[in-house]
């Protein structure tokens, strides 16, 4: 991890890379769980998981809750969470954010940054009420008879909001029920106008509801019957504003698969930008730009300091600091140039106090430097942000080296081009239909640098778990020439295929058939290690490091289950191979011996379960020590003890 | 990469007899206001700029072992080292020794002026082999080289010269001529009336040079255009050791496969160079404006000092622990930042050494200590290893994250090349990929990745990129495109985002005409190569700001020399290729007419942002028996107050009587309120002064049953009318309740937002004729109307209209509380009022006129 200073400094001439991270963390997130409280979430049922456990509606999703908070701490430490419940008697305390809301509504956990407490106190809610199944009715006591109007459990969910949630924040409530017609009975047409206008404050307010409706067999959810004329399109500002259809993040889940569900909303869906797509100078549509892969890093360290009471963080500052006489320089004065190069000793010596190296003198009123604007100039090219389409090429023309970093994943936007989501759909189909990809030049962000890009179309496709791989175009950068490596190595021995069929026998075996790399096995280990550790400290409990899990190393048990024979038979056509014993290379001059790696290997290892390592040559020992990776310097001793010290754990 | 970058001291031999002195006119980049300009300089001064630019390339890569001196010949004396020992060689000066060249190299050069003296090119270049092989006594290995620039216009003495080019290839010297309007058949360039002296000189030159081992001469205006053209360093990058692994060594050492291999860079993203930050030094020492204003000879002169970045810490120790809100509250921060960005410190914090410092990480809002600035790492191993396969065609392409690398056999180890062959070709054969876990030393953290293999000419090997982890996929839920669902459930088939046949068939034959892959050069069998090739495209980020880096460290003034336009070269992929523009245009009519896209125009409009004129927007004022008041205006609040404000000052009082009438009020979540003015209630005619308006602090109470106003003076603010709403208030809305006509006819007039402005009166008159106590603006409502009505016939925003008439029908007669009145008054207007007719507009959209007269009487 790099150190915090360099993390941490503000470099204008990175600013041309998108900074995913950055942005992401540049808005703070807040999650109100607004969890239905009523009789059917308390009724008692077998935990699926473990044996004689009762669990309930109500407790998966406070522990979703508890989960969704804490992983929050890894993809937003400042964002914010809180939990109200509904149609529960619980009367709320006096004071505080729940002091006034609504009747059958309470506040357990107030809006607040994330921080261990609240999710302590979480856990020990959870952990009591599976020792005790009554645990939870009695603490929320569900409203009996009636429920609560879904009016009023917007209007709370707003007060809540309003009162603890930063204004420049985006906020969601995620509401979590089962009961798909919570305002039956006399009155509920105009119960359900209500709901639909608090809906409508709600979301003025800037607020979104990501509903999650829980679906069991005995009691499918029917949205029909009252969700799906009071919900809106998420954000009336946003895409998607067309009220007959029906807006695109309603789940309805199993109860199971409730954390799943919400681990996709997780972080809100944020465009990276919103630019122009020039299919031509007069056939332009509006696209938003999508980071659908981004490497998660680890937090950096912050500085604190020790106020006496409390451990505050401390903000850094750069500040420009003028060489001669070290003073702070105004931002606004401050211009661009070249390095001016080393002072060298060849400079005339009368000046003995030579700047050269640190300034550059130059008459009062011509200009040698450029402005910062002028710098962004020609990392843009005085270029406006837009994707330009420059043409189609065939699908395997992007080949698997033209590759420098992530993708992007572009999506219409209707509100900027109206037509945009037709011209986008029809595009779409035709590239995938004709194999092709765009070749596009972009500018995503003003201060960015323009680049050449792939336009790969993806089609619409569902996949399990209920989330869809949508349709849309996935922007790859390409490499420039100047990042495009020679390669270093021109000529190699080759495999037989006799070679070849062999290790194809083991391959078949190890082979998923139709599988493909599979990010959801993969939870970066690093990450989750350094998570576990952080969490223990901040919950002051014991980190057993014993106790992780690496996902991501081979399943090497089950490998040689399947091809361990293979494998061996393999390696046994390799040593009688010819060519894998050729002594001389070709390449090579005679200036040194060149050894067969292979019987040196052997040699070295028979010579090391004899303990006489010592016997051997200097030239055998380096040259197994060259073979696997391993310093040759110093004297014999220490090549010994090299190789003892490799062989001893390998 | 022939050669060795570095170790190499080139000299530089410059022409400085008076023909140099003669001047040019240089056609520089257009001025500011697109006039050609031009510049006259000497041909000194011109010429120049290639050594310069030469020099700067050496300051630019900055390697001590790239060095060079310049010689000069046609100065007025003489210093040279033959000269000091054997005499002759007249008029022929070391002007800079050899070393390592810096900006003040380039001062120097820039302070040449042409003198009175002729000198000999061939006497210089004795010279300059006698420097410099001096100074390379000992550096035997290193590269000489020799650039000599002249105008050729005075006699050169051609005795001996087969002796000296003889001399310079034993020294293995190479010599570049660059000629101040040399003939140049490549270019091409003849220059006319070029004096016989000159002719018979460029004739030696050519001559001189083509005994030269290595030699080579050249235009000097061509040497300077392509001094600018992209060039691409070559890297060959590193091979590291690593073990490729299969199965598991420790516990199956005989089935388990290990092979040594090397990795190397494949592709590895490059950046501009960076730029160094300057200020003008503001000297206080007395000493260093004295010096500065004794060596000018042209007048006063300015320090630029070269800028060093430091890191300040800051605390704000005033932040109270209780004071969760702030501590929360975005603007804040949003203030800090701008405070941070001007470097100004906010007044609260308080600078801190960094050894008071204590490192550490936040779990959410608590402090987690970590001295270290690390926990303990994962126990990793170094290694790369094979986790399975997977078929090719099922790799996911988009998923891929970063620079791509080589992974080879050991170079020297037959047996190994042979075992990593094995597994490229028989995963070639089998259209196999293979997920591998990287980790690249001992500790470090692991990466994940996928394998693909390559058979080259004669070698095999791997190429990797890594995958992401499950933490690094982001799962967006997105609208489909295709499968539209009706709030009925219904799919819907037929919809404006769906493409229609039409549509699709437009696509499919702009898609076919904008093909590439013939688009290119010709290649040797006259066929058409692809357009667009990686391996030819410049990073113009790099190469213009180099460029423009360059150029500014060898100018005297970037106001008389602005910085020439980018090389073509850049450019090159810019534009799609002519050939296929000129293919793809009937195609690409068609699509712009068959899809008919329109840009939707700008909204409204975050409140930050300086915008439209803001609508005039006044709930309260419906809730009290006054009449209407003109514009107070939605204030907009300095962002720190209102932050106070909603914070400090929930608190408000609520009278009684207010209470009452704020029943009407709709939810607003405004933070502002108006004080009111009694007004004359004509909507047309107001146009209220800007008035004083107050903050409003936040209802506690439910503002949609049971609002209750509360002013607070203790923010005043004076604003216009034009000034913005503060967020909270009815986003994206450009018509306000308060005076909704004025709103619309001064949106309108300004044309690029009409169909907004339609939209939201129309949502304006619903919102009004929802409210208790709309009969008041029956009259105005009806204004609204007819006016909405007429701009939406001419605007082409009939469905906009109908819909909105079919919705305040139904509001009004359906919906409670509704307001029958009103659609009673409406009816009263007739057919005049109601939904436009396909007649009415002659266009599609529309209703039928049966259908239009019906609406309004039923």
């Amino acid at each position: 991890m790099a150190p915090y200073d360099e993390w941490n400094r503000i470099d204008d001439d990175d600013d041309d890379e998108l900074q995913d991270s950055s942005l992401f963390e540049g808005k703070r997130d807040v999650i109100l769980f607004a969890i239905d409280c009523s009789e059917s979430m308390l009724e008692l049922y077998e935990d699926p998981n473990y044996e004689d456990v009762k669990t309930c509606h109500l407790l998966t999703a406070l522990e979703s809750a508890m989960q969704i908070a804490k992983r929050k701490v890894v993809v937003g430490p400042n964002d914010a969470v809180g939990i109200m419940l509904f149609n529960t008697t619980r009367k709320n305390d006096s004071g505080g954010q729940g002091s006034e809301i609504k009747q059958n509504n309470f506040v357990y956990q107030p809006i607040a940054t994330i921080n261990a407490e609240s999710v302590k106190e979480l856990i020990r809610l959870l952990d009591e009420a599976r020792e005790d199944p009554d645990h939870l009715r009695h603490t929320f006591p569900p409203l009996v008879g009636h429920k609560v109007p879904m009016g009023d459990v917007f209007t709370s969910c707003n007060w809540i909001m309003r009162d603890g949630a930063p204004k420049t924040a985006s906020k969601r409530v995620f509401l979590i029920t089962d009961s798909d017609d919570p305002n039956a009975g006399p009155g509920k047409e105009r119960l359900m106008t209500s709901a639909r206008t608090t809906l409508i404050d709600l979301t003025q307010a800037g607020i979104m509801v990501e509903p999650f409706f829980i679906s069991t067999e005995e009691k499918p959810f029917d949205q029909t019957k009252f969700y799906s004329s009071v919900l809106l399109p998420n954000n009336l500002n946003d895409d998607d504003g067309d009220p007959s259809v029906l807006p695109e993040s309603i789940s309805i889940t199993r109860i199971d698969d409730l954390l799943a569900q919400m681990r996709f909303h997780e972080v809100p869906k944020r465009a990276l930008f919103s630019v122009p797509f020039e299919l031509s100078t007069e056939f332009v549509i509006g696209v938003k730009g999508y980071g659908l892969v981004t490497e998660q890093k680890k937090g950096s360290y912050r500085y604190f300091v020790d106020l006496g009471d409390r451990m505050e963080v401390v903000e850094s500052r750069t500040a420009y600091v003028d060489n001669i006489e070290e003073g702070d320089v105004d931002k606004n004065t401050i211009v661009f140039g070249m390095a001016l190069g080393e002072t060298v000793g060849g400079e005339d010596a009368d000046t003995s106090n030579d700047l050269s190296g640190t300034a550059r003198t130059v008459p009062v009123n011509s200009r040698v430097f450029f402005t910062n604007d002028e710098i962004k100039s020609f990392r843009t090219m005085g270029l406006e942000p837009r994707i330009k389409l420059l043409g189609f090429k065939d699908k395997d023309d992007l080949k698997f080296e033209d590759n420098v970093k992530h993708s992007y994943f572009i999506y219409p936007d209707e509100m900027v081009y109206s037509g945009s989501k037709r011209t986008f759909s029809a595009l779409i189909k035709s590239m995938v239909k004709k194999e092709k990809i765009g070749i596009a030049l972009a500018l995503l962000r003003r201060n960015s640098s323009p680049v050449f890009c792939a336009l790969l179309p993806q089609e619409e496709r569902a996949e399990e778990g209920g989330w869809n791989e949508p349709a849309g175009i996935h922007i790859i950068p390409l490499p420039y020439a100047d990042d495009i490596r020679a390669a270093p190595i021109q000529e190699g021995f080759r495999a037989s295929d006799k070679l070849k069929d062999a290790t194809r026998k083991w391959i078949d075996k190890l082979t998923v058939k139709n599988g493909s790399y599979p990010p959801d096995s993969y939870p970066n280990p690093a990450l989750a290690y350094h998570n576990a550790q952080l969490e223990a400290s901040a919950f002051r409990t014991e980190f057993d490091p014993e106790e992780f899990e690496d996902l991501t190393l081979p399943k090497t048990a089950l490998m040689h289950k399947r091809a361990g024979p293979l494998m061996k038979e393999w390696m046994t056509t390799l040593q009688q191979d010819e060519t894998a014993n050729t002594v001389d290379l070709p390449d090579r001059g005679k200036k040194r011996k060149a050894v067969n790696s292979a019987t040196t290997d052997t040699e070295v290892r028979a010579m090391y379960e004899d303990g006489k390592l010592a016997k051997l040559t200097n030239d055998t020992l380096k040259e197994f020590c060259r073979s696997h990776g391993l310093a040759v310097s110093g004297k014999k001793a220490d090549l010994v003890d090299r190789v003892t010290e490799y062989l001893d754990v390998n | 990469m022939a050669e060795r970058a570095g170790y190499t001291v080139t000299m530089f031999l410059i022409d400085v007899s008076p023909t140099m002195g003669e001047t040019r006119e240089v056609i520089v980049p257009d001025g500011p206001n697109g006039e050609e300009r031009t510049l006259e300089m000497t041909n000194l001064e011109w010429s120049l700029q290639y050594i310069k630019l030469k020099i700067q390339e050496m300051i630019y890569n900055g390697r001590k072992t790239d060095q060079c001196g310049v010689i000069l010949f046609g100065t007025e004396d003489t210093d040279n080292v033959i000269n000091e020992r054997d005499g002759g060689y007249e008029h022929v000066s070391e002007f800079i020794p050899i070393g390592q060249p810096n900006a003040g190299t380039l001062a120097k050069l820039s302070a040449l002026q042409p003198s009175t003296e002729i000198g000999d090119p061939v006497d210089a270049l004795i010279v300059a082999i006698e420097t410099q092989d001096t100074y390379l006594a000992k550096k035997k290995t290193w590269t000489r080289k020799m650039i000599l620039l002249t105008d050729g216009r005075n006699p050169v003495e051609i005795e001996d010269w087969e002796a000296t080019a003889k001399k310079m290839n034993v020294l293995d010297i190479s010599l570049t001529i660059v000629g101040v309007d040399f003939d140049d058949e490549e270019m091409p360039f003849e220059e006319e009336d070029k004096p016989e002296i000159k002719r018979v000189n460029e004739e030696f030159f050519h001559n001189f040079i083509s005994k030269l081992d290595k030699g080579s001469i050249g235009n000097c205006q061509y040497a300077l255009q392509e001094v600018s053209r992209p060039d691409v360093k070559q890297t060959k990058s590193a091979l590291l050791g690593h073990e490729l692994r299969i199965g598991d060594t420790e516990t199956y050492p005989d089935e388990a496969i290990r092979l040594q291999v090397k990795a190397s860079k494949c592709t590895a993203l490059s950046r501009p160079k960076s730029w160094k930050r300057f200020a003008r030094a503001n000297p206080r020492d007395p000493d260093i404006i004295m010096r500065t204003q004794q060596d000018d000879d042209y007048g006063p002169k300015a320090i630029f000092s070269e800028l060093t970045r430091r890191t300040e810490y800051y605390v704000d120790k005033k932040k109270d622990e209780d004071d969760e809100d702030e501590d929360m509250d975005g603007e804040k921060d949003a203030a800090a930042k701008v405070a941070a960005d001007s470097e100004e410190v906010p007044t609260e914090a308080e600078r801190v050494e960094k050894e008071e410092l204590i490192r550490g990480f936040k779990y959410g809002a608590s402090f987690v200590p970590c001295p270290d600035g690390n926990f303990n790492r994962l126990p990793t191993k170094k290694g790369i290893d094979i986790c399975g396969f997977f078929p090719t065609e099922n790799f996911k392409r988009d998923q891929a994250m970063g620079d791509v690398q080589y992974i080879w056999a050991d170079p020297n180890s037959p047996a190994n090349q042979v075992a990593l062959s094995s597994i490229v070709k028989a995963m070639t054969e089998k259209k196999a990929m293979a997920i591998a876990r990287w980790v690249s030393k001992d500790g470090m953290d692991p990466k994940m990745g996928v394998l693909y293999p390559i058979e080259f000419d004669s070698v095999d090997c791997f190429l990797w990129v890594q995958m992401p982890f499950a933490d690094d996929v982001r799962k967006y839920t997105f609208a489909s495109l295709d499968n539209l669902i009706s709030k009925k459930g219904e799919k819907i088939t037929n919809h404006p985002y769906i493409p229609t046949e039409e549509q699709q068939r437009a696509m499919d034959n702009f898609v076919d005409a904008m093909d590439l892959m013939d688009a290119g050069e010709k290649d040797e069998d006259g066929n058409r190569l692809p357009w667009f090739d990686t391996r030819l495209s410049y990073n113009p980020a790099i190469h213009r700001t180099k460029q423009a880096q360059f150029h500014g460290a060898v100018v005297e003034d970037l106001n008389t020399h602005p910085l020439p336009p980018p090389h073509w070269e850049l450019l090159k992929y810019f534009e799609p290729p002519r050939r296929v523009l000129k293919r793809a245009h009937s195609a690409l009519e068609e699509c712009k007419q068959s899809f008919n896209v329109k840009q939707v125009p700008k909204k409204v409009v975050r409140p930050r942002k300086d915008g439209h004129v803001r609508a005039a927007d006044d709930e309260e004022m419906l809730l009290l028996d006054q009449l209407p008041k003109p514009a107070k205006s939605s204030s907009q609040v300095a962002r720190s107050q209102t932050l106070t404000a909603s914070q400090s000052q929930r608190k408000s009082i609520s009278p009684k009587s207010q209470k009452q009438k704020a029943k009407k009020a709709a939810s607003d979540d405004s933070d502002t309120a108006t004080e009111e003015e009694p007004d004359d209630d004509l909507p047309l005619s107001q146009k209220g002064p800007a008035v004083a308006a107050k903050v409003k602090p936040r209802d506690d109470e439910d503002v949609l049953m049971t609002p209750s106003p509360s002013v607070s003076s203790q923010i005043p603010t004076a604003v216009g009318p034009s000034q913005e709403a503060d967020p909270g208030r009815v986003p994206g809305r450009i018509i306000g309740l308060t005076k909704p006509l004025d709103d619309f006819i001064r949106n309108t007039k300004t044309g690029d937002i009409v169909s907004k402005a339609v939209l939201d009166l129309g949502w304006a008159i619903t919102e009004i004729v929802k409210r208790p106590f709309a009969r008041r603006r029956t009259k105005e409502m009806l204004e609204c109307m007819k006016k909405l009505r007429e701009v939406a016939k001419v605007e082409d925003e009939v469905e906009a209209w109908n819909e909105f008439l079919q919705d305040l029908k139904h509001t009004c007669l359906e919906d409670e509380p509704g307001n029958q009145d009103f659609w009673t008054q409406v009816k009263k207007q007739g057919r005049e009022m109601s939904l436009i007719s396909k007649s009415e507009v002659k266009k599609k959209h529309g209703v039928s006129e049966d259908e239009a007269v019906e609406f309004i009487e039923s």
